[in-house]
């Protein structure tokens, strides 16, 4: 079964950081950073929670493991903060706690899951880039929207100018 | 035992979206916030933004005022003691009288505000009249001045014609001196993303690339305050193509024949000159303005000009002669900055108004309030904050001011300073002490807004309530509590009998016709509220002017406004225009988000943007230190070399200290001041 996770689409992102305030608020720290371009253009980015999770495979104590829906989810308890999963990670994400000198990553917000609530990213996500769901689920609106979208510009003659406004 | 954690519904005490949460509330404080999914047809559909997120931050910083304070030092030193609230009042009360009986009432300001719930800036206006005085206003005076009036001029009424759904309606939307990406981002992505989607257009008039500027098919970029001069330009170019709307300017409207006359002279060729932007582009936006369904969304960029007032009536003008208001699809109106401006227009915070609606010197509206209030109430008509700070030392000996920030938020903020020092005595009420606290003779603590109960208005006229989540810190009240206290302490008691913010309400619905059906009991039941006018509960408007229009004979009145240039333009000492802009973590003066660490960390400090050509020809790279100067003073700091400002612009963001580079000329008219083009130089500083 396809596990959920969290899509961004980064061309609803507008850069308002609020996905980083409202993990921050619920975690002490912010897990999903907000990159910036010159063009204006922003990318929300956080844990991938990768179907092959490299810091998962390299964690000696175990205190990283899947959870039931799919999350690489992490037991603070079994950490020793040995760093391998930092080291393995290709997208830099599991950062040291200083204070505890232990890791620290998203969990797709275990907690609030465990409530029937979204991840606080997503919540708070004022335009709808970050998006939590299935990967086909994710897609197939996706797809959905540009058939749409290709189907009216076609009506106005402007086909071709069909995925600007996707 | 663990503590009973409860769900508080609140409306986010920020921008004028009106967006609603729960503050999660276990014994008086609050924990965290909970997204309110359970209300779909709420403004914000569960969204927020970083400041809505972090919301509840400031009201714990250890800087909140938690005891009456008494000034010892000089005024602006900030040296105060603490004294008690019943000592405070005797104070007050005996200036109060002192002041009166040596100048008369009429020597006594009062400032409400738009970050005070309905209740108490109706309190706050009926206590005034209660002295006797109509020197009354609030900040909202350097907000929506501009548009405001000229929709009033044109329309009858200035409020927002539709609820938001009727942006994602739209085929075209005109984003005009606004940032909402930024000072309004849950607006953005619910309702201006979504109109994207549906495959409508975008066209932003700016000199700045903002935030959603990526959307945009068309990005005009003239010199602060000439957008005056493109209004006037699409004017005459949907008249001189007869693009309008033929019937609805036969039908809806009157004067047409004179504002074509008005404008026959400014062709975009003309506004090309002033403005710097492409006379083809000026067209091609008009000629979508008029054939497409328009929401305009315009605000500070627009408003705060000293010919901003003209470029406001232009702009209605250009929405009545398309046709674009009083049908689904369309949305145009004023913008708040807070989210409780409406709250304290509606509640006739203004120098000639009545809290009905009605003007200070209609002599049987006043009859009528007397009757309902009990007391005389003065005819004549105030002054605004303009000239009651100009007048301070002279006719205005004491102001008592509710939440403004006015040293900092006021144009040419020093000389704003130097005008408190002459007050006989002022009364600072506020959560925090305030660069305009510390001039204050007394200050007094004021609960924050999750530590009260009271009604809110979003920029849609959606009413809302909320709700007390947290206590008050040390001896804070809620500003409602404040002023009924006072005017007990003033003899004023009989007319103040409140013990509830229910009670004011009550009364608020037999006083303001627009709020009659806004009962505590409806809206405590529906979380969502209701669009005023709200006639009986239940009741409320969401599209106004289907019919007829606000005026006495109910068509729009189109009025010709001439060219009018910014009164300081840039010369050969003042090279650059000077503009200034909102960051999406920042509110106002900063007061309540330099208290909020989550966004204080993401958005720490001031800088100025500067085009790359610009500042290669001042050899200024991003990061360096430099000195903006203007006629009324300089500031340091850090360039930003950026693309996003066109040449011959800078631009800062206002919530530090940018406005003490403004300039304070006025619009004779609106008392508008000019706070968005001024003349300035930008040198670089060695380190």
């Amino acid at each position: 079964m396809a596990h959920k996770k969290i899509f961004l689409d980064y061309k609803r992102c507008i850069g308002c950081k609020a996905c980083e305030v409202a993990c921050e608020m619920t975690h002490g720290e912010a897990r999903i950073k907000v990159f910036e371009f010159p063009d204006l253009f922003t990318v929300p980015f956080n844990c991938r929670h990768c179907e092959k999770a490299p810091c998962l495979n390299v964690c000696p104590t175990g205190a990283l493991f899947r959870d039931e829906d799919g999350a690489v989810a992490f037991d603070p308890l079994k950490c020793i903060g040995c760093l391998m999963c930092a080291v393995a990670c290709p997208f830099g994400v599991p950062k040291l706690d200083e204070e505890n000198k232990i890791m620290d990553k998203c969990d797709l917000c275990a907690d609030r899951r465990e409530e029937g609530l979204l991840p606080a990213c997503v919540s708070a996500c004022p335009t709808e880039a970050l998006k939590f769901g299935e990967i086909n689920e994710v897609l197939w609106n996706r797809e959905g929207k540009i058939v749409a979208n290709l189907k009216s510009s076609a009506e106005k003659g402007e086909g071709e100018e069909a995925y600007l406004i996707l | 035992m663990p503590m009973a954690e409860k769900l508080v519904p609140v409306v986010c005490p920020w921008c004028s979206v009106g967006c609603r949460f729960y503050a999660v509330s276990a014994n008086g404080y609050i924990r965290r916030i909970e997204f309110d999914y359970d209300h779909p047809t709420i403004a914000n559909r569960g969204k927020l933004c970083p400041k809505g997120v972090a919301s509840y931050q400031f009201i714990n910083s250890p800087k909140r005022l938690k005891k009456p304070l008494r000034r010892v030092g000089e005024k602006g030193e900030g040296k105060f003691e603490e004294i008690s609230w019943e000592e405070a009042y005797k104070i007050i009360a005996s200036k109060i009288r002192e002041i009166k009986e040596t100048y008369g009432p009429e020597a006594i300001a009062f400032l409400g505000s738009e970050k005070i719930t309905l209740e108490e800036n109706y309190l706050v206006h009926k206590l005034s009249k209660a002295i006797g005085t109509n020197h009354l206003d609030f900040p909202g005076r350097y907000c929506q001045y501009s548009n405001s009036p000229a929709r009033t001029m044109v329309f009858g009424s200035a409020a927002a014609t539709n609820p938001f759904e009727d942006i994602a309606k739209a085929e075209l939307i005109v984003i005009w001196g606004h940032n909402p990406a930024e000072t309004a981002p849950v607006l953005f992505g619910q309702y201006i993303e979504k109109a994207l989607d549906n495959g409508a257009e975008m066209v932003v008039i700016d000199p700045r690339s903002t935030r959603g500027h990526k959307y945009a098919s068309l990005h005009l970029k003239p010199y602060p305050g000439t957008d005056l001069a493109i209004a006037l330009a699409m004017l005459n170019v949907v008249i001189t193509e007869e693009l309008y709307d033929k019937e609805f300017v036969q039908e809806r409207t009157t004067g047409f024949e004179g504002l074509k006359e008005s404008v026959k002279d400014y062709t975009p060729e003309w506004a090309e000159k002033i403005s710097g932007v492409p006379a083809e582009e000026i067209r091609k936006v008009a000629r979508l303005i008029a054939t497409k369904r328009t929401a305009f969304l315009v605000n500070e960029g627009m408003n705060q000009h000293v010919n901003g007032l003209n470029t406001a009536i232009a702009i209605a003008n250009l929405i009545a002669i398309t046709g674009n208001i009083g049908k689904e699809g369309v949305w145009s109106g004023v913008f708040p900055g807070a989210q409780c401006g409406f709250c304290a227009a509606m509640s006739g915070i203004a120098p000639n108004k009545l809290p009905t609606g009605k003007l200070v010197t209609d002599e049987a509206a006043r009859e009528e309030l007397e009757r309902l209030w009990g007391f005389p109430i003065p005819d004549w008509i105030g002054l605004d904050l303009t000239t009651m700070v100009r007048e301070i030392g002279n006719k205005i000996r004491m102001m008592y001011i509710v939440g403004g920030n006015i040293a900092k938020s006021m144009p040419n903020s020093g000389w704003v300073r130097e005008q408190l020092k002459k007050l006989d005595f002022l009364v600072v009420q506020d959560i925090f002490l305030t660069e305009t606290a510390m001039y204050a003779d007394i200050v007094l603590p004021a609960a924050a807004w999750f530590e009260k109960t009271g009604t809110a208005i979003s920029a849609e006229r959606r009413v809302q309530r909320t709700y007390k989540a947290a206590e008050a810190p040390g001896e804070a009240k809620p500003d409602w509590l404040i002023i009924v206290e006072l005017a007990k302490e003033l003899g004023l008691g009989e007319y103040f009998k409140y013990e509830h913010p229910d009670e004011v309400l009550r009364e608020i619905n037999k006083v303001i016709p627009v709020f009659k059906g806004a009962t505590p009991e409806y809206l405590a039941e529906h979380p969502e509220g209701c669009f005023f006018p709200c006639s009986e509960p239940g009741e409320g408007t969401k599209i106004l002017f289907k019919n007829g229009f606000k005026t006495p004979d109910g068509k729009a009145h189109l009025q010709p406004v001439d060219w009018r240039e910014p009164p300081e333009m840039p010369d050969e000492e003042y090279p650059f225009w000077l503009t200034n802009f909102r960051l999406v973590g920042h509110w106002h003066t900063g007061t309540m988000s330099f208290e909020s660490p989550s966004l204080q960390k993401r958005w720490p400090e001031e800088y100025v943007m500067i085009n790359p050509k610009d500042a290669k020809t001042l050899g200024i790279k991003s990061g360096d230190l430099v000195k903006v100067s203007t006629r009324r003073g300089s500031i340091l700091v850090r360039a930003e070399v950026t693309e996003h400002i066109r040449e011959g612009v800078i631009a800062m963001p206002w919530h530090w200290q940018a406005n003490f580079l403004t300039l304070d000329e006025i619009n004779e008219k609106t008392k508008m001041a000019e706070l968005k083009a001024v003349a300035a130089k930008v040198e670089k500083v060695e380190e």
